[in-house]
This record gives C-alpha cells, sequence and structure tokens, in this order.
C-alpha cells in the first residue's frame, strides 16, 4: 500500500514537473511576446537597461547547482508569489492608464499572470508532496513602488516582465533538476547541473 | 347667482377627486387573499392553496369560508378538495398539479347565489433542471496566443421553465468567472484558458424549481487542443526526379506543444490521396522531402498537425499546394503490334507499325521522338533501316519475310528500354485456344487457354463490328503469364466486337484466334421483316433477311414466327436464327393470313412488321386437273363436231345454203305466155342425192277428188288452203326460198269452203312451219309468208313486159337478196325438181294438202318427196298438166321487180325453231 501510494507520489510529481516545465516554457514565450508588445504599447527602447528592478526577486543566483530541490522549490514559488502580485498590480495599472484601449496587452497580461499563478500552484504541490507543504503566503508580496514617475513605472514593469522571463528559464530547469531519478526523493542538487 | 352655482360645482369636483384619490391610493380591499401567491410549481406534485378572508368583510358582507368556491380557469374545482380550515380560511388540494391551470380563485357567493371574485393567483408549472450531462470541451487554437476552450454537453429534458446554465471551471487554487452560454442552452464558450494546470469544468443548471450540476470535468487544456494547420505550405522540386521537398510553418508555438504531422499527396486529376507514413512525420518539423514519386508527374500536397502524443485533436488539413518532379528516361518502351497487308502484291507486304504512346508514368517526361529500327532477319548482311516519327505508327512497304523491329521512345533525358517485335514469314506456331468472353464490371474480359510453348506475350485485338463502319482495330500486349485481361478501351454496351488473340513467341507468331462478343446485349432494335415467297393452299414458304449487325444488339438466339387468321388464334413456331426461309404449312385454303417474325437474343425480341398473305382456293394442280381434261373434252367434242360436220356437209350445206333455182336455167325461159315451158324434171335423185332425206316418213298428200289437175282448177290461184295435218307451219312452196322448201303447196285438206283468195292477180302463200314430228323437235323449217302476191299473172305480166332478157336481171337481183348465196350446180337440179313439181301442181295448187314431214332432227325434210308409187303418180300429173298454164313459185320468187312493187313481198329465209317468219 505504501509502495502504491509512493508510486503515485512519483507519478504526481513527475506529472506535475513535467507539466511545471512546459509551462514555465510557454510562459517564457508569453512574457517574450508580451515584452514586445509592451515596448511597443508602453514607448519604450527595446534596449533599455535595468540593473536591479526594485521589489523584483532576482532569478541569478550563485551556487544554483548546489541548491536542495526543495531550496529550489522555496525560491521559485516565493518569486512567483511575487510575481503574481507585480503582474496584478501593472494588470490595474494598466487597465487604469490605458483603459479598455489596448485590450490585447491586457488580455497578454492576464493570461501571464494565470500562468504566474499557475505555475505557483503547481510549485505548491509539489511541496505538499514533499511533505512539507508550502510557505504561507505573507501578505500581498512586496510593495509595488509608488514613489515612482509614469516612465519609470513603465521600466519597472519593463523590469518585471523581464525578470520573469529568466525566471521562467530557471524554473524549467529547477524542475528538470527536480525530475532527475537521482534526486527523485532527496530533491539534492546535482554538482554537474548548473543554471 | 350665477358664481353660487360656481361655487357648487366645485365643491363636487374637489369630492370626486378625493374619492379617486383613495381608490388609487389603495382604499379599495379586497375581501381576501390566496396563499401563496403565485407560486410555481412542480408537475405531478401537490399543491394545497388557502383563501383567506378578511375580517372587514364577514361583518360588512355576512360571509364566511363555507361559501367560498374555487376555480381553476372558471371551472369550478370539486367541492371535495375544499377543507374549511376556520370561518375565514378555505384550502383546496391539489394531489397533481397537471390538472392545474392558471388562474386560481378564489370565489364566494355573497347574498344568496351572488358569486363574487374575492382573488385569484397564477400558478406556473414546470420541471426542476435535470444534470447536465456528456459535459466536453475543445480548445480551437485561433491564433498563435489564443486559444479558447468551448464545452459543450446535453441539457435534459424541458423544463417548461426560465432554466440558466452556466459552465463553471476553477483551478483548485482559483476559481474564474462563469461562463453563460448565449442563445443557446448547451455549449459555452470560454476566451482563454491557460495550459498546464488542470481545469475543473462542471455545468449548472437552475430554474425555480431548483438546480442541478454536472459531473466535473478535470482537465489540462492543453489536452484537448485543436491546433490551427500549418500554413505557408511550399513544395520544391528536389535533385531526383522522384523527390518533392515541402516546407512550411507551425502556428503554434513549439513552448505550448510539440506537433507531429501528416502529409497527403495525390497525382493531379487524381482523387485518391496517398500519406506519407505517419511515424515519418511523428515528430516536430517544418519540412519534409516526400520521396518515391513519379518523375515529371505533377502533385498535390496537404498537410495537418496534432499534439505530439496524440492527445488532442488533429488540426484542419492545410490548403493544398502542387509541386511536379522532374523528368526522368521513359521506363519501358512503347507497346508495338502491326497489321499485315498483303493483297497488294504477292511478293511483299504492307507492314502497318503501331505503338502505344507511354503513359505519363512510363514516358516519365515529354517524348521527343521515337526511333524505329527494321532489320531483316533473313539477310543478316543488309543494314537495319531506322526511322525517327513524332507519331505513333509507320507505314512500311516490305518484301515478304521475317523482320524484327524495334521502338524506343526519347524524352529530353534519355531513351527508354528498346520494345521488339517479331514479324513472322507465317503465322506458324501454336494459337491459344478456347477463346471466350465475359462481361463483367462493365468490362469486358476475354479468356484463353494458353498453349503448351512458352508464350512471351499475348497481343489482343478487337474492333467494333458495324455495317457503318469499318472494324478499326484496336489492341493490346498482355504478358505471357496470364490467361485473360480486360479490354482496355471503350467498349460499348449492345455492340458487337470482333476479339483476336495471338500468341507472341520467341521466334514467331500463331495464328489468332477471334470470338465475337457483347459487353451488353439489348433486345433487336427491330424486327425481320417477312414476306412470302410462294403461298399455296395449304402452306406459305416465308423469307426473311437477317438482321444487320447494328440491328441485332446482342447474339440473335431465335426467330419466332407468328401467325394468325383475322379471326384465329395466333400460332408461334421457333425458327432457327440460321435459317432465312419456313414453311407454314397445314394452313387453311383461300384464307388472310397475318404472319411477323420475332428476332430473339439474351434479352429479349422484337417483332418485325405484319405481313398478310392469301392462301389460295386451289392447290396447283388442281386447276390443271379440272382444265385439261375439260379442254380435252371441248376438244373432242368440237373434233367430233367437226367430223360430223364433214361427214354430213351436204346436208349441212343443204341446209345452210339452199339451192336456189336460177331462173336463166329454169323452162320459164323459153315459157311463153301461151304455152307454158315444158320443164325437164329430173329425178328424185338428182335432186336429193346420196339419200340425204333417209328418214322422211311420210308424205300424205290427198288428192281431193274434186281437184282434178284440169285446166279449171289451174286458173284460180286461190293457194290459201286448210292445213290438214298437225304442222301448223305453212310451205312457201316457192322454190327460190330454199332447196328444201317445196315449190308445192301445203296441201291439206284444202276444204273448198274454207276461206281462199280468188283473186286471180294474187296467191295466199302458206306458211310452212315444220314441227316437231309427234313431238319431236323439228330441226328446220321453212314458212311461206301469209301475204299474198300475184304469182302467174305478175310473172306473166313481167315477162310480158321485161322479156327474156329482163327477167334474167331480176333473178339477179333475187340472188342478191338472198345474202349472195350462190346458185350452185348441186341446187340447180333441185331447183329445176321443183320446178317440176310445182309444174305439176300447178293446174291444182290449191289442192295440195301440207306436207307431214317427220323424221329425225339431223335429217333433213323436204317438202314434197315422193316415194316410188307417189312420185310416178305425181310425175304422171305433171305430165298430163304440161300443156296447161303452170304456175312455178320460183318465178314469183324470181322476179325481184314484182316483189318490190308488192309490199308483201318475202324472201326465204332460214328459220330457226319456230318456223319462217313472213316478212
Amino acid at each position: 500500500m505504501a509502495a502504491a501510494d509512493s508510486s503515485s507520489v512519483a507519478l504526481r510529481r513527475r506529472d506535475l514537473c513535467s507539466r511545471g516545465i512546459r509551462l514555465a516554457g510557454k510562459m517564457r514565450s508569453d512574457v517574450i511576446n508580451l515584452l514586445d508588445t509592451y515596448v511597443e504599447q508602453q514607448g519604450l527602447d527595446a534596449s533599455a537597461s535595468m540593473a536591479v528592478v526594485e521589489g523584483v526577486p532576482m532569478a541569478a543566483v550563485e551556487h544554483w547547482d548546489e541548491q536542495t530541490g526543495t531550496q529550489r522549490l522555496l525560491e521559485n514559488l516565493a518569486a512567483y508569489r511575487a510575481f503574481r502580485a507585480l503582474l496584478a498590480q501593472m494588470l490595474e495599472e494598466q487597465r487604469e492608464q490605458l483603459g479598455e484601449a489596448d485590450a490585447a496587452l491586457g488580455r497578454a497580461l492576464a493570461a501571464v499572470l494565470l500562468q504566474v499563478s499557475a505555475f505557483a500552484y503547481h510549485l505548491e504541490e509539489l511541496l505538499r508532496l514533499e511533505s512539507r507543504g508550502p510557505p504561507s503566503e505573507e501578505g500581498a508580496g512586496p510593495p509595488p513602488p509608488s514613489h515612482l514617475g509614469l516612465f519609470e513605472r513603465k521600466l519597472w514593469g519593463l523590469g518585471v516582465l523581464r525578470e520573469l522571463a529568466q525566471w521562467a528559464v530557471r524554473s524549467a530547469r529547477d524542475l528538470r533538476q527536480l525530475t532527475k531519478p537521482s534526486l527523485g526523493s532527496s530533491l539534492a542538487p546535482s554538482p554537474a547541473e548548473s543554471p | 347667482m350665477f358664481s353660487g352655482w360656481n361655487w357648487v360645482a366645485h365643491c363636487l369636483y374637489l369630492l370626486l377627486n378625493i374619492c379617486s384619490l383613495e381608490v388609487s391610493g389603495g382604499l379599495v380591499q379586497s375581501c381576501g387573499h390566496i396563499i401563496p401567491e403565485s407560486p410555481v410549481l412542480a408537475l405531478g406534485s401537490n399543491f394545497t392553496a388557502l383563501c383567506i378572508l378578511n375580517e372587514s368583510c364577514l361583518d360588512f358582507g355576512n360571509i364566511y369560508a363555507n361559501q367560498i368556491i374555487w376555480k381553476i380557469k372558471n371551472k369550478v374545482v370539486p367541492k371535495e378538495q375544499y377543507r374549511e380550515i376556520n370561518r375565514t380560511v378555505s384550502s383546496v388540494t391539489f394531489n397533481d398539479t397537471s390538472s392545474l391551470a392558471t388562474p386560481l380563485t378564489c370565489n364566494i357567493l355573497a347574498d344568496g347565489q351572488i358569486e363574487q371574485n374575492i382573488y385569484g393567483i397564477t400558478v406556473t408549472i414546470g420541471l426542476p433542471p435535470e444534470k447536465p450531462k456528456n459535459l466536453s470541451c475543445i480548445v480551437h487554437q485561433k491564433s498563435k496566443l489564443r486559444y479558447p476552450m468551448t464545452c459543450t454537453w446535453n441539457p435534459g429534458r424541458h423544463t417548461f421553465l426560465d432554466t440558466h446554465f452556466r459552465l463553471k471551471y476553477r483551478w483548485p487554487q482559483e476559481n474564474f468567472p462563469d461562463c453563460i452560454p448565449k442563445d443557446v442552452n448547451n455549449s459555452c464558450t470560454i476566451d482563454d484558458v491557460q495550459f498546464f494546470v488542470n481545469l475543473e469544468v462542471w455545468v449548472e443548471a437552475a430554474n425555480a424549481l431548483g438546480k442541478a450540476e454536472s459531473d466535473p470535468l478535470v482537465i489540462d487544456p492543453i489536452e484537448i487542443v485543436k491546433p490551427l494547420s500549418p500554413r505557408n505550405l511550399s513544395v520544391n522540386s528536389g535533385i531526383l526526379p522522384t523527390v518533392l521537398k515541402l516546407s512550411w510553418e507551425n502556428q503554434i508555438s513549439i513552448a505550448v506543444m510539440k506537433l507531429k504531422f501528416n502529409i497527403r499527396y495525390r497525382i493531379i486529376g487524381d482523387t485518391n490521396w496517398m500519406q506519407v507514413p505517419p511515424e515519418d512525420t511523428a515528430s516536430p518539423r517544418t519540412s519534409f522531402s516526400v520521396q518515391g514519386l513519379r518523375p515529371y508527374t505533377e502533385y498535390v500536397f496537404s498537410i495537418r498537425c496534432m499534439k505530439e502524443d496524440g492527445v488532442g485533436y488533429w488540426s484542419d488539413w492545410s490548403e493544398e499546394k502542387t509541386g511536379v518532379t522532374t523528368e526522368d528516361k521513359p521506363s519501358k518502351g512503347p507497346a508495338i503490334w502491326r497489321i499485315i497487308d498483303a493483297s497488294s502484291s504477292p511478293a511483299s507486304w504492307t507492314v502497318h507499325l503501331m505503338w502505344k504512346a507511354l503513359e505519363p508514368s512510363e514516358a516519365s517526361g515529354v517524348i521527343l521522338q521515337y526511333e524505329v529500327t527494321v532489320r531483316a532477319k533473313s539477310s543478316l548482311s543488309s543494314p537495319p533501316e531506322k526511322y525517327n516519327v513524332s507519331t505513333t505508327n509507320l507505314t512500311l512497304k516490305l518484301p515478304n519475310g521475317t523482320y524484327e523491329v524495334t521502338v524506343i521512345a526519347r524524352n529530353r533525358v534519355g531513351a527508354s528500354p528498346p520494345s521488339v517485335l517479331l514479324i513472322p514469314a507465317s503465322n506458324t506456331k501454336a494459337p491459344v485456344k478456347n477463346v471466350r468472353t465475359l462481361p463483367k464490371d462493365g468490362k469486358l474480359w476475354v479468356g484463353w487457354t494458353a498453349p503448351n510453348s512458352y508464350v512471351l506475350k499475348y497481343v489482343i485485338e478487337w474492333c467494333l463490328v458495324s455495317n457503318s463502319s469499318d472494324c478499326t482495330i484496336e489492341w493490346q500486349n498482355e504478358p505471357g503469364n496470364i490467361q485473360g485481361t480486360y479490354l482496355k478501351g471503350d467498349i460499348k454496351p449492345f455492340k458487337c466486337y470482333l476479339i483476336t488473340v495471338y500468341p507472341l513467341y520467341a521466334d514467331g507468331q500463331g495464328s489468332g484466334q477471334s470470338v465475337k462478343a457483347y459487353l451488353q446485349q439489348d433486345r433487336p432494335s427491330k424486327g425481320p421483316t417477312i414476306q412470302t415467297k410462294k403461298v399455296g393452299k395449304a402452306e406459305a414458304v416465308l423469307t426473311w433477311n437477317h438482321l444487320t449487325v447494328d440491328e441485332q444488339n446482342g447474339f440473335i438466339r431465335s426467330y419466332t414466327i407468328f401467325y394468325k387468321t383475322i379471326d384465329g388464334n395466333e400460332t408461334a413456331v421457333t425458327v432457327d436464327p440460321s435459317k432465312t426461309e419456313y414453311t407454314l404449312s397445314s394452313l387453311t385454303s383461300d384464307t388472310l393470313y397475318t404472319v411477323r417474325m420475332m428476332a430473339y437474343t439474351d434479352e429479349g425480341g422484337r417483332s418485325g412488321p405484319d405481313f398478310t398473305f392469301t392462301t389460295q382456293k386451289f392447290g396447283k394442280g388442281e386447276i390443271e386437273a379440272i382444265v385439261v381434261p375439260v379442254c380435252l373434252a371441248f376438244l373432242l367434242i368440237v373434233l367430233l363436231g367437226v367430223l360430223f360436220c364433214f361427214n354430213k356437209r351436204d346436208l349441212i350445206k343443204k341446209h345452210i345454203w339452199p339451192i336456189v333455182p336460177d331462173p336463166s336455167k329454169s323452162n320459164i325461159a323459153q315459157w311463153s305466155p301461151q304455152v307454158p315451158a315444158k320443164h325437164n324434171f329430173s329425178s328424185k335423185d338428182q335432186m336429193y342425192p346420196e339419200g340425204s332425206f333417209t328418214d322422211v316418213s311420210v308424205v300424205e298428200i290427198e288428192a281431193d277428188d274434186k281437184k282434178s289437175f284440169s285446166e279449171q282448177d289451174l286458173k284460180p290461184f286461190d293457194l290459201l288452203k286448210k292445213e290438214k295435218s298437225t304442222s301448223e307451219g305453212h310451205s312457201s312452196g316457192i322454190g327460190g326460198s330454199s332447196c328444201m322448201s317445196s315449190p308445192r303447196q301445203s296441201v291439206s285438206d284444202s276444204d273448198e269452203g274454207e276461206t281462199t283468195q280468188n283473186t286471180s292477180s294474187t296467191v295466199q302463200y302458206s306458211t310452212v312451219v315444220l314441227n316437231g314430228y309427234r313431238d319431236q323437235t323439228p330441226v328446220q323449217v321453212f314458212s311461206r309468208s301469209e301475204s299474198t302476191q300475184p304469182l302467174l299473172d305478175s310473172e306473166e305480166r313481167s315477162e310480158d313486159h321485161a322479156g327474156g332478157s329482163d327477167s334474167t336481171t331480176q333473178r339477179q337481183q333475187y340472188f342478191k337478196q338472198n345474202g349472195g348465196q350462190d346458185e350452185t350446180n348441186t341446187d340447180r337440179p333441185c331447183f329445176e325438181r321443183t320446178k317440176q313439181i310445182t309444174s305439176a301442181n300447178e293446174g291444182d295448187l290449191v289442192g295440195f294438202a301440207q306436207l307431214q314431214i317427220s323424221g329425225q332432227s339431223s335429217q333433213l325434210l323436204g317438202l314434197g318427196l315422193e316415194k316410188n308409187t307417189q312420185e310416178a303418180a305425181l310425175l304422171g300429173v305433171l305430165q298430163t298438166s304440161t300443156e296447161g298454164q303452170t304456175v312455178r313459185p320460183e318465178t314469183v320468187e324470181g322476179n325481184p321487180l314484182s316483189v318490190d312493187e308488192m309490199p308483201k313481198s318475202y324472201l326465204p329465209q332460214t328459220v330457226r325453231q319456230g318456223g319462217y317468219m313472213p316478212q
């Protein structure tokens, strides 16, 4: 009975990882498309660079290959919960600024928001399978920068989306790392893998 | 005054306004109400309503609950369903709401029988919603980023109520707004769905009587995607003539789903699609090279895709694109055959070489020309002759012999393998056997039994046999290992085809074996036209022509002849189809027959036109059998008659041509008025020689005693005497009339008392009629007119006036009147004798009795025929009377002048039975 449960858990975990990877891939694809739309709609330059975006979790991490599976899941979950709040904020600002005039951008933002939410659900489910359970959400995440001007807010939004695209790549690799058989149960990091 | 009235009216107006305000403001109260108010009820459930009366009405109108009447749509509800709860409340109960209708009213009988309505409610009856079933969803990709999901379900039975359906869906951690169907109740489309997360979908149906939810459907929408088909499909020719490369764009990101593909293709103009093996296109890609195609062939391609793992739906087929493979050299040589015409010259042939154009799949390009090589096998030294032609036939005149003909087809890329045909000097090899045909599946199958030898291939020739066109030969090649094939051509039904099978060997050719066949038979288009060749009394020979091959429409299996009389039953006779003649026998003579003929194929028959004929009344030879004997008998009779007449010619001659006395030879020529000439009487034998009167039986001459031949008796010429005999005729007694006529008057009793004409100048001649003796038919009768004319006197007077020469002229005139009857020498004795007899009578003519003449009809009767003693006696008398005045009737007759003068003159005539008709 225990073996059966273990097997079903493993299947469930694999399924979640598999679909999470694909979701991350689609999310990245959609964010890339959204970035183009966003830059165009907001009148920004695609080459605009921002070193650090305030309130946005960074995908880059040192010693990525040394992270455990749970650690990866927790970092991902924290990041996507943050993105969920940021994107919701962006969507609201978008609706306030453009109203229904640019429905496509709003729909695209909403779609990405849904995917972020879905990916967070995947992560929570995976953490549940770890018999650990997802951590409780701490409020509504990092508050949006309210002191920024309109252009800066647009740039900030651009930074959020770019970082989300980065996270999508990282998350796919994290989940791929989790699916490796040797790390199936321990979720220990593989020294060979790196983001 | 006037203002006072205005004040009153104004007060009334205000009062009315107040009253109306009270009414409109709800001051009017009903005397009760019904509970529940406008209920919605489930069909088939029970229902109880209460009618509650107001207390005020109780006091005001003395109405109580026991007076309540319930009505459904003006129909009183039976009181068994009422129940009086108290003095103000009455209930009605319905066990089945299906008996309910709107409105349900509460009424009361006030003041006895006046029914008043208290209250009414509207009842709505329906059904609660059923649980929606068969929920299914599909995601139709609309663009690269739009994936609307459409879910459909079965809404269940009709509820008769306003029922709302909602499509609900959610993630485990997040709810989404419901999808509400528009205008329908069985489907709804969610604008956008996210993949890779399980979505729980269900349908909720709700109305006034309740709500129901379908079973939830938990799906990842990525598994129900119907992607857009690949676009911008292009087809490019490859390096090889059998390869075409396809390229396309996928409309779904590989991040969303990995795709697999189906590629189908067909030759343009063909309807059947071929498909690239699915395993070759089971991975994501945007191009593929299709191999194994025919060179120089135009293909049509189409492609579709679906999720790589096969979960989901195939996209629609993409738009079709065409591509043409490049040319290759012809894959095989053209099939070749020949027709040899040896009729032009005995030493040479006219060989019509013909070959079939290669099929496009075989030509692998555009055939530019054919190279024909003819090599005589007998003379190896002579170089082969080569011909380059662009058509598919070539006519050569070759000396008799064996030839090898080679044909090569050439296109831009190269030449085909050669096709070789051996034309032997004679077809001496073994032919095929048992050539047969069979229509099958709208085509004509030809089968044969192969000869024992190895056959390289077979050639099947066929042509349409028709009267209107020549037999245009079509042909086809078949490999040597088969024994049957379908004819590859436009084989028409109802047409006759002549099919010939030739076996071709490596070193020769077998003679062709032929068979006629129809793809499909039909009734003949017309029937044979029948006619009679010969018609007899009881049989008729019928003949007809065979139907032409165009009219047959099939193999004529039999003919049937139908014949009948006008009112008789039709008789049918079946005739072998090879015959063109048939004899109907046992027919009824002299009868009109109608005959027609039907020709039958396997599919039926058709009748030709009717033909009528009449059988003959007499059979062959019957008429001859009757006519010939009759003719012979007639001829015999004629011959006998001629012989008889010949034998009796004298008698006939005398009878027909009576002897006319020649006055010139009569004694009267020498006669003088005073002394009559003495006539020379010839003997009886001279007058009637050779027993002409063989059967004169009796001549009765009664001599009256008073009538002696005296001078006195001769004076009066009263010749009228009564006939004594039974014969009623009167003889003229004039010898000129006939040889038969007696110069003597007929002698009867010569009664003196009889009426006589006693004039001296005229003589009453008696008419002699020969009747049959003793009831026998008389043969010929001469009669004398009863006219009177002067005989002797006139004769004498004429002689007195005219003299001897004049008398001759008169005689001649007389003869003319006798129809040219010539006086003959044979007549003369008769005449003379008659004259003599007359002379003998001249003394007493009146005393002559009529001669009774009897005898056979064939015997000529004479007058005044004396026999033996009687004659002798008469001669004696005549002798004695010679000296006296003699009156000769001939003289009278021979004196035409006298006759002309006398209106009662007469001419001797041949009288048929009945006697001599006086003139």
